[in-house]
């Protein structure tokens, strides 16, 4: 910009001396070519009256010569002849004399005069025409004419004698008088050639530093551009300028080439760099961003904070014919000049080495915490329980890769197996959740949220199902990586010195996963519900220890279903309670007893109870019965849609709830063992389920 | 442990192998995790992977499979040579895509073929093996992958 602003300066000052020069030169060549002019015209006139000088004496000495011819009866014709031509040329050149300017007026006025006082002597003897001699034939003598013609010859000659050095005094006046002027108009000429030279010599001089200097700054210039051209080819990051139509300039650094794999950029649009990198509503975004930065009101910190292109993930070629994904950072600047901002500076860096090392770094962070979670959770649990569900979900998830394994090459059969690992990823979540295991709980909420989203396609191919093997093996390699945690947790527990003494507490509480575990987990779990959903219940749990060891697992899952349920639907917060005139702190209550042959669980919460049209709502948003089925449904049949699977009334994903995959597993496990389920409520006050099972063929209870 | 892109680079390299060798794209079943023994078919393909990444991925395909795609392909050699010689090329074909992909990071095995016999499989230490069902016409094969 300075270069350039000098180099400017530079050539107008150059295009100005050469002006001068030029206007100099022409100048003084036509005051030259004038004086010179009028010099030759004074040398002319010189040359005349330098003759004009000669002409008084030439006169007196052809009056004389004429008389002489008289006095000796001479032929006198020719003298007549040559004094008349004298006269004429006189006469002649003294009248182009006076009409020269600048003569020296007086010397001429005077010659003048005297000249003009000759006529009356001169005409006379010009003017006679006739014989002056008679000749006899003795001799010859003057004639009558010849005598007066003699006397006005003698006339002349004694007026030329006594004239002709004033007169000739005078014409060499006028001559000094024309040598001066012309000395002077030489003498001018001559300045005026030596101040052309000096003048051309001068503005030569400069001209030629000008040009030098231009020399020099193009020199500069060329260097600061081999220097600039040195550092785009070397910067690491991607420069370019944009103008007003969002188009990329003549210039830009050469790590652009490596990082859009193109080598020419000049003229193209910001909008062209994106496309086929970037999904179209990020485009879209990177448009409207760059748009909003011509805005002479747009703050640039402020822009800065809202740019959509901080970390972009673009998709390129590897240069090996494969696509790779690599992550950009652009950043923006705005050149502004008097007019307002000229051109948009962008920098672009590849920071994929960066973002990846700082997903590494989350992701280690994330499973240092979640391992730390983890040891408090096993702290706070019983080893055997944890080994139970580690058990358990081992063949849960062995279950799922059976499930998986089922040949399939429809959508329809890969429909099928989305709803069987539904409901094995359910019990499992739910069995982490109660043991607050809660890395365990959200990778299989993770691996949830996949299968939901198969659920919704209109078309499952193989493809869509790599995604999820994948999580699979994850949370296979956790679940290993747990077990061996435990069973160190364990032999800690069986080295520590006095196991007595911390037997107290819940952490290393040992023994047999019986229904006192299941209660206490239940109890753990409860607490946490009430936490994690800001509820506040108390949980009361009855006849556990009569329930068969083989109905345990069933038992466990469909309590744990429920509690979550109670909480998340049930129990209304303290604030909805006391609108409702009811108690703050809900109740909820579990009891296990005998009945007659077989065995009766009783759930129940005083919570908002069930709506049955709130039920049919929500089986209707959920596609389960259409509008027109919702109509004939009693409110009986309403209850029932809880068992159906995908029911929620949840329209929001948690990780207690909204998933419909619920009451459907509790109602499978039950007709699994034969029993049966049934609901009953009153809105704004209770649920209650009652599942009735049959005697079990193991009769040992805990 | 291996990464979505990585197991896709090893199924497209395999499907598209049908789609330009017979001009019949084949499809993919649903995937699961190997347990126990690898079941082989007839013939099987293997790159083994070493440097950054250590692993092993093979194509294994049953004689009838390999029969059709050969007359797809307008061959008329059905021996046991031309068998061998197809699954090693399906194999040196996921190689390619492998390094394509994923260049230096992966140092990769000529393909070795096997047939009949029970292959040598070195599978790396704590990886476990991804089975993905390779469906053509009405014919299955199998691409296992297991990869550190």
């Amino acid at each position: 910009m300075l270069l350039s602003g000098v180099d400017r300066n530079r050539r107008l000052l150059t295009a100005a001396a050469g002006f001068l020069l030029a206007a100099v030169m022409g100048l003084v060549l036509i005051i030259g070519f004038r004086l010179a002019t009028q010099i030759r015209g004074n040398v002319g006139t010189l040359q005349r009256a330098s003759e004009l000088e000669t002409y008084p004496s030439v006169v007196s000495q052809q009056l004389t010569a004429l008389r002489e011819r008289l006095d000796t009866l001479e032929y006198t014709g020719h003298v007549h002849a040559e004094l008349a031509e004298s006269v004429r040329g006189f006469d002649r050149d003294f009248a182009a004399l006076e009409r020269e300017h600048d003569l020296d007026p007086a010397a001429m006025h005077a010659a003048t005069a005297l000249w003009h006082s000759y006529t009356p002597v001169l005409t006379p003897v010009l003017a006679y025409h006739g014989e002056p001699y008679s000749d006899t034939a003795t001799n010859s003598s003057l004639s009558r004419s010849g005598r007066v013609f003699y006397a006005h010859v003698r006339r002349a000659e004694l007026f030329a004698q006594a004239n002709a050095a004033a007169l000739h005094r005078q014409l060499a006046a006028v001559s000094a008088s024309l040598q001066a002027r012309t000395a002077a108009a030489a003498s001018r000429l001559r300045w005026l050639l030596s101040g052309g030279v000096l003048a051309v010599l001068l503005l030569g001089l400069a001209a030629a530093y000008l040009q030098l200097a231009r020399a020099r700054g193009e020199r500069a210039a060329r260097e600061a551009q081999e220097q600039t051209r040195d550092i785009l080819a070397t910067v690491r990051e991607g420069f370019f300028l944009l103008d007003a139509d969002y188009r990329i300039g003549a210039v830009w650094s050469k790590a652009l080439t490596h990082m859009f794999g193109r080598e020419n950029f000049a003229g193209l649009s910001f909008e062209e760099l994106l496309r086929d990198k970037v999904p179209p509503e990020t485009l879209a975004t990177a448009t409207k961003f760059i748009k909003l930065l011509w805005g002479e009101r747009a703050h640039e910190n402020l822009m800065k904070s809202i740019n959509p292109l901080g970390q972009l993930e673009v998709s390129m070629d590897n240069g090996r014919g494969g696509k790779e994904t690599r992550y950009l950072q652009f950043d923006f600047h705005r050149v502004t000049g008097p007019k307002g901002v000229k051109h948009v500076l962008c920098a672009v860096g590849d920071i994929t080495s960066s973002v990846l090392l700082s997903r590494e770094l989350h992701e280690a962070q994330e499973n240092a915490h979640s391992q730390l979670d983890m040891m408090v959770s096993m702290l706070h649990s019983d080893p055997l329980q944890i080994g139970t569900f580690l058990d358990s979900a081992s063949a849960g998830l062995k279950h799922i890769n059976a499930i998986l394994k089922e040949p399939a090459r429809s959508h329809a059969e890969f429909s099928k197996k989305l709803a069987g690992l539904a409901r094995e990823l359910h019990a499992m979540k739910g069995e982490a959740s109660a043991l607050n295991l809660m890395s365990i709980a959200q990778r299989v909420h993770h691996l949830e949220d996949m299968v939901a989203q198969l659920k919704g396609r209109s078309e499952l191919t193989g493809n869509d199902f790599l995604p999820m093997v994948l999580k699979l093996d994850e949370l296979l390699a956790h679940l290993r990586g747990v077990r061996e945690m435990t069973l160190r947790l364990t032999a800690l527990r069986d080295n520590a010195p006095s196991p007595e003494a911390t037997l107290s507490t819940p952490a290393l509480r040992i023994g047999s996963s019986g229904p006192e575990e299941l209660a206490a987990t239940l109890h753990s779990l409860a607490r946490k519900l009430a936490q994690d959903h800001g509820k506040e219940f108390s949980l009361t749990v009855n006849g556990l220890a009569d329930c068969p060891r083989s109905y345990l697992s069933t038992v466990k899952d469909c309590l744990i279903q429920m509690l979550r349920n109670s909480a998340v639907h049930g129990i209304e917060t303290n604030e909805v309670r006391r609108a409702g005139s009811k108690a703050a702190g809900g109740q909820v209550r579990v009891d296990f007893r005998r009945a007659g042959a077989g065995y009766e669980l009783l759930f129940e919460d005083d919570g908002a109870g069930l709506s049955p049209e709130t039920l049919k709502e929500a089986a209707v948003r959920k596609n389960i019965i259409t509008a027109e089925q919702a109509a004939q449904l009693d409110n009986r049949a309403a209850l029932a849609l809880i068992f159906k699977p995908g029911f929620s009334t949840r329209s929001e994903v948690s990780m207690d709830a909204g998933r419909g995959t619920g009451m459907d597993v509790v109602a499978k496990a039950v007709y699994g063992l034969g029993g049966k389920i049934g609901v009953s409520t009153n809105p704004g006050r209770f649920t209650r389920f009652k599942i009735a099972l049959p005697a079990a063929s193991e009769t040992a209870v805990a | 442990m291996l990464r979505e892109e990585e197991l896709k680079t090893f199924v497209d390299g395999t499907t598209r192998y049908f789609e330009v060798a017979a001009q019949q794209p084949a499809t993919i079943g649903s995937p699961y995790l190997l347990e126990g023994e690898p079941a082989m078919h007839d013939y099987t393909g293997m790159i083994n992977i070493t440097g950054k990444r250590e692993g092993v991925v093979y194509f294994t395909a049953p004689r009838a499979m390999l029969t059709v795609l050969l007359m797809k392909m307008q061959e008329s050699d059905f021996s046991h040579e031309s068998m061998r010689d197809l699954v090693g090329e399906v194999a040196n074909t996921i190689s390619g895509n492998a390094r394509r992909d994923f260049g230096h990071d992966f140092v990769i095995s000529v393909p070795s073929v096997f047939a009949g016999e029970k292959p040598q499989i070195s599978q790396p230490a704590g990886a476990r093996a991804f089975v993905i069902p390779i469906h053509w016409r009405s014919h299955s094969a199998k691409l296992v992958v297991s990869l550190t």
